[in-house]
């Protein structure tokens, strides 16, 4: 009888600590916890609901649950013995998880994404000089851009110097295509799909929800400049992680897709021929150098790929006599007119 | 008899005035700078620029464009410059892609200060020098980031491509 006393009290007590764990950390707790049921909603919807960005949120420290032994409330819980070491554990990695979700606001994707653009130029081939063919690809990036899903924000297209049929986008709107591929395209409107492409994995954050699911962000309630610059190691890890996922693991399959169907409804809102996107993966698909693209490579089968865009094809079949512009990209490439 | 009279009449109501009901709709504008025309024609006279975040109430939709109110003024917008953005904690933007997944709506602020965001940010570039980048792959960056197609440039493109606004 004692002991139940004992354990209804310590419960209590835990409760209250709990309930001044929250009024403590007033409203940035409660946009993470907001954050955290968008996440519970994304778990069941994989390509989930709008997000919301805070350019000005505060950096939430120091959190107790943190501390790796055992502190913090839920540590005072398990060492009450209200929990068990197990549970201990669920509730402390539910609370980092929590820390972990604020969304990542534009200055700070933008600094990942320029760090990860030096990055592209270090390691696939560098710039390539062609200041009239540079200005031929900003102005389609451009076109697409403006009628993507966030077409208020900077996006900058460059051509990597590199035989090798590639093409990348960085958080914060960099975007690049290889002079490989550009090679490998046969008109303007699959130029606009393969830069819709990437316009649609910035325009949808893909590498940012890959971010925000990071290990290496735990604990950390917000990433703000400051955050970052406090904790170079941290930045490290950080840029590794997503230069992983970019260059060598590729994102998820289904972000892929989604960045396939979307670059090519870009391309189709700004009047170019929809079938243009599907139309170049499948011939990069078989081509042989299509093997040695990150383009490729990264992403899910040429086959697959091709097929889910063609499943919903109907949407634009009236969209077929939609123009291909492939004189203007022949003269941009400075190659020779077939007809 | 009489009954079916006044259904029918009810009916008949319901459907002329269906249209103006969906002619309430409010839309967004996506991106500031956006063309208010006189008529749906890219080469129309341009009323005023919208910015982003107007919110406009769309009177009618022809093809690629939308006659829109905003302001007083009554002009026409590229259908796809605007955004129907649900209220707020509501459903999704107007893209039809939306419910296949992933749509991202536009937050007010992240563009207030997007645009006024420049340049390699100094946390990207020392951390790339310290990691042994070149000073050619950083200057890339820069390059990159300054190079700018002006508006009017743009719009010619679009033109002589018969695109965007352009096209048939």
């Amino acid at each position: 009888m004692r002991k139940n006393n004992l354990k209804i009290f310590s419960f209590s007590f835990f409760c209250l600590g709990v309930f001044g764990l929250f009024v403590w950390a007033e409203p940035s707790y409660a946009f993470n916890l907001d954050g955290f049921l968008k996440e519970v909603e994304k778990s069941s919807q994989p390509q989930a609901q709008p997000k919301k960005e805070e350019l000005d949120i505060k950096v939430q420290e120091p959190p107790q649950q943190q501390s790796s032994d055992g502190g913090g409330m839920i540590g005072l819980g398990q060492s009450l013995g209200i929990f068990d070491k197990k549970t201990s554990n669920i509730l402390k990695q539910s609370v980092n998880t929590l820390q972990a979700l604020q969304p990542i606001a534009y200055k700070e994707e933008k600094a990942i994404g320029g760090r990860l653009a030096v990055e592209v130029f270090s390691r696939y081939g560098g710039n390539y000089d062609d200041p009239e063919l540079l200005r031929y690809i900003n102005l389609v990036g451009q076109a697409v851009a403006d009628v993507s899903n966030r077409p208020d924000i900077d996006y900058h297209f460059a051509i990597l110097n590199t035989e090798h049929p590639n093409a990348f986008a960085t958080p914060g709107g960099y975007v690049f295509v290889s002079i490989g591929l550009l090679k490998m395209i046969e008109n303007e409107a699959q130029l606009a799909g393969v830069l819709a492409h990437e316009v649609a994995h910035i325009s949808q954050k893909h590498a940012l929800q890959t971010l925000e699911r990071s290990r290496s962000l735990q604990g950390v309630s917000s990433l703000t400049l400051a955050v970052m610059d406090k904790n170079p190691g941290m930045f490290d890890k950080l840029i590794d992680e997503v230069s992983n996922v970019l260059f060598t693991k590729g994102l998820d399959k289904n972000l892929e897709f989604e960045a396939d169907r979307y670059g090519r409804e870009f391309a189709y809102r700004m009047g170019y021929y929809p079938g243009g996107l599907q139309n170049f993966i499948n011939k990069l698909g078989k081509s042989k150098a299509g093997g040695k693209s990150i383009f490729m490579s990264t992403h899910p089968s040429a086959t697959a790929r091709y097929s889910i865009l063609k499943k919903s094809w109907s949407r634009y079949q009236k969209a077929s006599v939609y123009p291909v512009l492939e004189k203007r990209l022949l003269s941009a490439l400075k190659r020779p007119n077939k007809s | 008899m009489h009954q079916s009279s006044l259904t029918r009449f009810l009916l008949v109501l319901t459907i002329l005035l269906l249209p103006h009901w969906a002619s309430a709709e409010t839309w967004y504008v996506k991106k500031s700078s956006t063309k208010l025309q006189a008529k749906a024609s890219a080469r129309s006279e341009v009323l005023s620029k919208l910015q982003k975040g107007t919110a406009v109430k769309v009177k009618k939709k022809a093809g690629k464009f939308f006659q829109v109110s905003t302001g007083g003024k009554t002009g026409w917008v590229f259908r796809f410059k605007l955004s129907k953005k649900a209220p707020a904690g509501g459903q999704a933007d107007g893209d039809v892609l939306a419910t296949l997944g992933g749509e991202q709506k536009m937050n007010a602020r992240e563009s207030a200060s997007g645009s006024s965001i420049r340049g390699l940010s100094p946390i990207s570039e020392q951390h790339a020098r310290k990691k042994g980048a070149t000073d050619e792959s950083i200057q890339a960056v820069k390059n990159m980031e300054t190079f700018k197609v002006r508006p009017e440039e743009l719009d010619r493109f679009l033109e002589e491509g018969k695109l965007g606004e352009y096209s048939q």
